[in-house]
């Protein structure tokens, strides 16, 4: 039962923290490097949001505010003449991820902080208990999945942004303002990024590098995935599962590595990954 | 260029010696910067030399990222994983065996061979027919990953997180270290400078540019880029022994992520592709780090970022081509009366010789034969049921209507990943599963519908691409002549690009870059040539005098052409056969007048044809 909801929670976690980039990747076929400099941001703007005396969930409102404001100046100032230079967009996103771990450190410090759970303690019934932020994680999961599927297919903004996934030419010549849905979708991915971070403090400790390892794992996630939420979940339950599985069962290092490694073998074999088309 | 006309005689011609010419230079500069290192431990402090001596191990390692990014475009995260494999190689043999000479080289030899080793595994993963150049990124950016958390979990053998530490290593003195390192750095980058220069070297930028095209010219990208992998590893591997040897410290951090993308900062600062420029960037990086870590750690660190984003975004060159520019502007005005005519020469114009056709076999021989081929995507059956076979001296036209599945058939003849079912023979050899560049070894040249060149290099460079296969390109220097059979010289003298030898490809005209790709398949001394609509968006004239090239290439050279049209009154002056194609099938194959006449093509391109 525990190992279920260890694998259950820890595909939660990875979905919400490779939310964002799988949304910035999907419309503007960019790699965001400084989506684990979002999830930083989220963190601390929940500290600050908490020492202010903020209630947890406006904490996340801010975190959200606050990571898509960023996100908006990145987008005009530094990807929008990338767009045409993938790499290099790569390597201007990971200098920004540089440039905003020194700015948190300059002004927070390098140290590492803590900031208590809202939700403390553990779930019971009868024969077990779990951990019950954790759990809270799957429902935010969920609710974060649903609130975009929705959004995407229900609304507008949603239609217009598909259109530019699938032929963004098309889009255009139909009068679509591409550039208006990817300074959105950054702002939107930025935002969505932040407020990974801050559900994801109460786990873990805070320091101007935390987003790092977080990076790479949702970066090999949403590779695999392609630009599908779907795959996005498939992908978080079948790597969530098989870290999970060798953490336990083998040794927490290779459990470290499983979502990397397994996910680059993956796309050797199947270049299109857990994506259908 | 009026040199360049020059015939070439037994003697040393001016081209001889124009081709000398830059060999001398890099000779000279380098004995200039190996000077400066020796002489340099005398003028510096200890505290500068130690930090320098650090820097120049991170030169080697930048100048390893810059031969694969800069000039072969593929941005690697990873090559500080080798760097930490020859780090740990080293300081492994140091810490378990202790030290002695014969030991030292041991460590060397293991260093550079596990470096190595890593390096084919890597290669194998990320390079292969069909992998894409972010496919590989990512592999870069995994292997540093796993590399870091392998050293983690080696416990005391590896000393995990902490490193290895006092272990006895080679004892030099300071300055000796800082001579040794110096010369070495500048050896490797006079050598990485001639070899991206060279014949064999410009193939980089040939793969940088287009490497569906290099593959159709018969070279095999994916092991090339193993092997240049595999090479650069090496290197990496031996920066890292120096750095352990040296520094008497390994930490998994120097196989790390983090370490892989700062040499990427070095390099991107630098200047990609300038080899200079990224060494320049690493010494003075890390000297300015050394200093202002102290006493400004954050903000040096922020710095350094914002001037990260401001490069790519800005200057994606780097700092050293608009520096170089700066300084050489007022000194090339005083030259350039005097390097005028040198200019355009050194540039890069080879002399252009007649290389003898290989004896080709009778007129009439088949030489592509198609049995059962199919395609489908999914359910949808494109192709099937295709038998077909061409001759040798045939010019055989392919018409059909959109969607017929005319360019999918040729897909299949030259890619043996592409049939669904069926059997493709290439002069006599059966392709089996191989890939294109395999394909054209068999003997067939594959010419696009839309110009297929590559950009950056100029009109000699890219015909000496279609010749890799065949000259075997020097890794050091640039040949002084470019052999070519007849029929490719003859493409290149009617459409006067004989005379544009030095010109980049992307400056060409629309019709000269057709003309080049045309002479570029040639060159490859195909058997079998395949053309995919070769007068689409040529003038009236251009199409006339391709039509005549044509019809040479067959009569003359007894090549088998195989090409197609829309333009049924070009098909109609120049086809010895047509074979028509209709909603996937071979619908039918006969003389110009039989399937012109043909109630199937008058309905197809009804209206088209005039009943003259």
């Amino acid at each position: 039962m525990d190992l279920l909801l260890d694998i259950l929670t820890t595909a939660a976690i990875l979905y919400i923290v490779s939310a964002g980039l799988l949304l910035i990747f999907g419309v503007m076929k960019i790699i965001n490097f400084a989506h684990g400099a979002f999830l930083t941001v989220g963190a601390y703007a929940s500290l600050v949001a908490a020492r202010i005396g903020l209630s947890p969930l406006l904490g996340l409102a801010f975190a959200l505010l606050v990571g898509a404001l960023i996100g908006m100046l990145i987008e005009r100032v530094v990807v929008r003449p990338l767009y045409a230079r993938p790499l290099d967009a790569i390597l201007a996103t990971w200098g920004l991820a540089i440039v905003i771990g020194q700015v948190i450190t300059l002004v927070f410090g390098r140290e590492v902080q803590m900031l208590p759970s809202p939700v403390n303690g553990t779930f019971a019934w009868p024969g077990g208990e779990y951990s019950a932020y954790r759990l809270l994680l799957v429902g935010a999961a969920a609710l974060l999945g649903t609130a975009l599927a929705l959004l995407l297919t229900r609304t507008r903004i949603g239609l217009v942004t598909r259109a530019v996934i699938m032929n963004e030419q098309l889009a255009r010549g139909l009068g679509i303002h591409a550039g208006m849905v990817r300074f959105c979708t950054f702002a939107a991915g930025a935002g969505i990024g932040s407020l990974a971070g801050a559900l994801i403090t109460p786990l873990s400790s805070i320091d101007p590098n935390m987003g790092v390892p977080w990076l790479v794992n949702a970066f090999m996630l949403v590779m695999v995935s392609g630009v599908s939420m779907v795959s996005l979940l498939v992908a978080t339950l079948v790597f969530g599962a098989a870290q999970v599985l060798l953490s336990t069962y083998v040794s927490p290092v290779l459990g470290g590595l499983a979502i990397a490694v397994l996910a680059a073998v993956t796309l050797r074999i199947r270049p299109k990954g857990f994506s259908r088309d | 260029m009026t040199e360049s006309a020059l015939p070439p005689a037994a003697a040393l011609t001016p081209t001889d010696v124009r081709a000398m010419r830059p060999l001398r230079r890099v000779v000279g500069v380098a004995a200039a910067c190996a000077g400066v290192a020796l002489v340099a431990p005398w003028l510096l402090d200890t505290y500068t030399l130690n930090i320098l001596i650090r820097a120049i191990f991170f030169a080697m390692l930048a100048l390893t990222v810059d031969v694969l990014w800069g000039y072969t475009g593929f941005l690697t995260f990873g090559q500080s994983a080798f760097f930490g494999a020859g780090a740990y190689a080293a300081a492994l043999v140091f810490t378990h065996l202790g030290f002695s000479p014969g030991l030292a080289w041991l460590a060397l030899g293991a260093a550079l061979l596990a470096a190595a080793a890593i390096a084919v595994i890597t290669g194998w993963l990320s390079f292969y027919h069909g992998s894409t150049a972010l496919y590989a990124s990512v592999i870069s950016l995994v292997l540093p990953i796993v590399m870091t958390q392998l050293l983690f979990s080696g416990g005391t053998f590896t000393g995990s997180s902490s490193g290895l530490t006092g272990y006895t290593a080679p004892d030099f003195s300071l300055e000796a270290w800082f001579r040794i390192a110096g010369c070495v750095l500048v050896l490797l980058t006079a050598g990485a400078w001639l070899f991206v220069r060279s014949d064999g070297g410009r193939v980089l930028a040939a793969i940088r540019d287009n490497e569906t095209r290099c593959a159709y010219l018969g070279i095999d990208t994916a092991r090339l880029k193993i092997v240049l992998l595999v090479g650069t590893a090496a290197i990496a591997g031996l920066a890292g022994f120096g750095y352990a040897s040296f520094s008497g410290v390994v930490a998994p951090e120097l196989a790390g992520f983090v370490f892989g993308t700062e040499v990427i900062i070095w390099v991107a600062l630098g200047g990609r592709g300038t080899l200079v420029g990224p060494v320049l960037g690493a010494l003075l990086i890390e000297w300015g780090s050394a200093y202002l870590s102290g006493s400004l750690p954050f903000i040096w660190k922020l710095f350094l970022g914002v001037a990260f984003v401001l490069v790519i975004v800005l200057l994606p060159q780097g700092l050293l081509p608009p520096l170089a520019r700066l300084v050489r502007r007022p000194w090339a005005r005083r030259q350039s009366a005097t390097d005028a005519a040198g200019m355009a020469g050194t540039a890069d114009t080879a002399v252009l010789v007649e290389s003898p056709v290989r004896a080709v076999a009778d007129r009439g021989t088949p030489v592509i034969e198609l049995a059962g081929v199919a395609k489908h995507f999914g359910s949808l059956q494109v192709l099937s049921g295709i038998d077909f076979v061409a001759y040798r001296g045939e010019l055989v036209s392919l018409i059909g209507p959109n969607g017929a599945g005319k360019t999918t058939l040729m897909r299949c003849m030259s890619d043996g990943a592409e049939r669904s079912a069926g059997t493709v023979r290439i002069d006599g050899h059966d392709i089996a599963h191989a890939a294109p560049h395999a394909c054209v070894r068999f003997g067939l040249g594959r010419k696009f519908q839309t110009a297929n060149v590559f950009e950056t290099l100029t009109v000699a460079e890219c015909l000496r691409m279609a010749r890799v296969r065949i000259d075997k390109p020097s890794l050091w220097r640039r040949s002084t002549t470019l052999a070519l059979p007849p029929h490719a010289l003859a493409v290149l003298k009617a459409t006067e690009l004989d005379r544009k030898l030095h010109v980049e490809a992307r400056h060409l005209s629309h019709g000269e870059q057709q003309a080049l790709e045309l002479a570029m398949v040639l060159a490859l001394e195909p058997q079998v040539v395949l053309l995919d609509e070769p007068t689409a968006g040529l003038s009236l004239d251009e199409r006339s005098r391709i039509g005549a090239v044509f019809t040479d290439l067959c009569v003359r050279f007894n090549l088998c052409l195989l090409l197609v049209e829309h333009d049924l009154d070009f098909v109609r002056e120049i086809s010895t056969r047509i074979v028509v194609l209709h909603q996937g099938r071979l619908a039918l194959s006969g003389t110009v007048q039989e399937v012109v006449a043909s109630e199937l093509v008058q309905t197809i391109y009804a209206g088209s044809t005039s009943h003259d």
